[in-house]
């Protein structure tokens, strides 16, 4: 620096770095989709590696966990069972951070490890930067827990959903709303692709439902005050606010709709579906309603799992951990009946697999590589502030 | 219309207490303090702390959780002064921009220090500030709005005799105005710098608490947010002017509440960033700032 800065207004001594800082963020973010197809392909002996990349830091570092344990648990019991094609199970993780960014290198890292096959996948906005990634690579993906409709309409070869789409899971909101008369209903996201994708799902499904949406608003994650939200939403006389962000936010939005005297139903999406919703909300949880995958301890037959799991991990499953069990479960059974660990015959096996058992039903990809059975239901938030079932919409 | 003033006037008492903080340690030092929205979050996660530790607190309503803020204020401003006297000080005569470096850097060390003690999940907190809701003119007002925003109003008539009155704060006055002079006349500089850091810091902490028992949900990201906007606040009254940070925030506060009720919730930081750019460009001293005369 030459004295010549020194006499510089102070405004662009500030500016100067963050500007700089950006730019290196964006030159590293551009770098790293270059590094796609770089890994080599799967050894022919040693274990098969299936890689997760799931938010293991970040506002949705619960997740992961969740994830990384079901994962666990499949590989665990498949190898005490003799392993796949002879060959045992290994799980490897990379922390996506619910980031774009980081979901890229995470996904890279994998590749670059030799990972076989993709389970994983929480955050929509974080798995759609990877699928190219893993396309190039020829690794094919079952992602468990992100269901963006933008997953599917990318329209790629590997990739695979085992959870219900926001199309399915928009279905499931209307068709509750319209089955319990609230035919005016307000649409709250956060703005991250997974609640955008939900919002507008039910946005453009509700007309064929019988319901009108009256209010469609999105706020910025990451604040504590909604009050501009909020207001919006009691003057908007919805019979019924349906929230498709995650659950700290919808905690807080929950609280302060109460707070603003709003008398309606409250529904949220499978993001805020956890038992820190509740805790974050207080209260003002009592009757809130989910849309969401089954999870175990809705499930009938589902004890022994619990308790291996419990047994295993020395805590209770949490959200998504069955669905991650099933993707690898689903992987393992590809694999075997592929009779390789070859992306294309892998993904082909996949293609052709039918009513494998899973959680949420019977397992056959449609033609989109999605479920062809949706599998949500309604819960409720419990006395003790987890969800639990309390329509599952069968009828 | 009353509705969104109300609204804005409470989250601009948040802001504005941030904002003074951050104000006054750019009035005295020209620094502009990044770690001081992560002090905001520290003092959220002391109160966390001190209310499941001392388990009567919890219940004790309104006199319990002044108390608790009081303990993380002192903590906070402690706090404060040390990360001046470690990170700060000894880069005092280097070029503005080392210190803004390490000022991004401490930012960090705060914020993943307390994810490491607490993990990376949101924190839900012991005791929430409940009560009635008042109505009048169709617009809605909380009773917990009520004490903050009088918390808030409290703590910044305090500061104004603080710094108007007292020695101290004539010596304040006096660094921010010429260091070498005031240090001439006989004033101790490092002295009075500490003290600017612990009030800031202080304030900064009394915030997080409020904003904890408020919205009941802490995480260790929370101070960034508000970082900018206190910095934003601060720059549209007038950096380095009390008076322009507690005006600054309260008029973001304000911008805010009009900006998303007009464009949708999604462009509250937009608009917020906006305005700060445009007052960068066209008033940098902000509303209530004096203009710089440039000292040769």
């Amino acid at each position: 620096m030459s004295t010549r800065s020194t006499r510089r207004s102070s405004w662009r001594t500030v500016f100067a770095p963050i500007a700089l800082a950006a730019t290196a963020v964006l030159t590293l973010a551009g770098c790293s989709g270059g590094l796609a197809g770089g890994g080599d392909a799967a050894s022919e002996d040693g274990p098969i590696k299936l890689g997760m990349a799931a938010p293991f830091s970040g506002s949705e570092s619960a997740f992961g966990p969740y994830m990384q344990n079901g994962a666990q648990l499949a590989i665990d019991e498949i190898n005490a069972a003799g392993g796949v094609l002879g060959r045992q199970l290994e799980l490897v993780t990379a922390d996506d951070a619910c980031d774009a960014t980081s979901a890229t290198a995470a996904a890279n890292k994998l590749v670059t490890d030799g990972i076989v096959a993709s389970v994983g996948g929480y955050c929509s906005g974080a798995t759609l930067p990877t699928l190219p990634i893993f396309e190039a690579a020829n690794i094919p993906m079952v992602i468990p827990a992100a269901n963006s409709n933008e997953l599917v309409k990318a329209g790629l070869n590997n990739v695979f959903l085992i959870n219900g789409t926001g199309t399915q899971q928009a279905e499931a909101a209307i068709k509750y709303a319209a089955k319990e008369g609230l035919t005016n209903i307000a649409l709250l996201d956060d703005n991250t692709d997974y609640a955008k994708d939900l919002a507008n799902s039910v946005a453009s499904q509700a007309a064929d439902g019988g319901v009108t949406v009256v209010l469609q608003d999105s706020v910025n994650a990451g604040e504590s005050d909604y009050a501009a939200a909020v207001n919006k939403i009691v003057s908007s006389g919805a019979q019924l606010l349906y929230w498709t962000g995650y659950y700290q936010e919808g905690g807080l939005i929950v609280s302060q709709l109460k707070a603003a005297g709003y008398t309606g139903q409250i529904m949220v999406g499978d993001g805020s579906v956890d038992a820190k919703f509740a805790e974050i909300a207080g209260p003002a949880a009592d009757g809130v309603l989910g849309t969401f995958t089954q999870t175990p301890d809705m499930l009938e037959g589902a004890e022994t799992w619990i308790s291996d799991y419990t047994e295993k991990f020395g805590a209770a499953p949490g959200p998504y951990s069955t669905q991650s069990y099933d993707a690898v479960r689903v992987v393992a059974e590809a694999i075997t009946n592929a009779g390789t660990t070859d992306g294309e015959a892998v993904i082909t096996a996949l293609e052709g697999l039918k009513d494998f058992p899973i959680f949420s039903g019977s397992l056959t990809f449609s033609p989109e590589h999605t479920l062809t059975e949706g599998g949500f239901a309604i819960v409720t938030v419990g006395p003790d502030g987890t969800f639990v079932l309390k329509d599952d919409l069968k009828s | 219309m009353l509705q969104l003033v109300i609204d804005g006037l409470f989250v601009g008492s948040f802001y504005a207490l941030v904002a003074l903080g951050y104000s006054m340690v750019y009035g005295i030092i020209k620094l502009l303090n990044f770690a001081h929205g992560d002090i905001y979050m520290v003092g959220a996660f002391t109160g966390l702390v001190v209310f499941s530790t001392v388990s009567g607190l919890a219940g004790g309503g309104i006199l319990s959780i002044l108390l608790v803020m009081l303990i993380a204020m002192i903590f906070t401003g402690l706090l404060g002064v040390g990360i001046e006297r470690i990170a700060y000080r000894p880069l005092r005569k280097s070029p503005r921009l080392a210190v803004l470096i390490t000022a991004v850097g401490m930012s960090f060390i705060l914020e993943y220090g307390v994810r490491q003690i607490f993990g990376p999940n949101p924190q839900v907190y012991g005791a929430r500030l409940e009560g009635a809701t008042l109505s009048f003119l169709d617009a809605r007002i909380t009773l917990p709005q009520i004490v903050l925003m009088v918390v808030a109003a409290a703590l910044m008539v305090v500061l104004n005799l603080y710094i108007m009155r007292s020695r101290d704060g004539r010596a304040m006055r006096a660094i921010a105005l010429d260091p070498q002079g005031a240090q001439l006349m006989g004033v101790n500089v490092d002295k009075v710098i500490s003290r600017t850091f612990f009030i800031g810091s202080a304030l900064a902490g009394a915030a997080g608490v409020m904003a904890g028992a408020y919205y009941g949900s802490i995480d260790f990201l929370m101070g960034f947010v508000i970082g900018l906007k206190a910095f934003t606040a601060a720059v549209i009254g007038g950096i380095g002017n009390l008076y322009g940070a507690m005006l600054g925030g309260i008029v973001l506060g304000l911008l805010e509440a009009f900006g998303t009720h007009w464009l949708g919730g999604q462009w509250r930081d937009v608009f917020s960033f906006a305005c700060l750019i445009l007052f960068l460009s066209f008033r940098p001293t902000g509303i209530l700032g004096a203009r710089v005369v440039e000292r040769m």
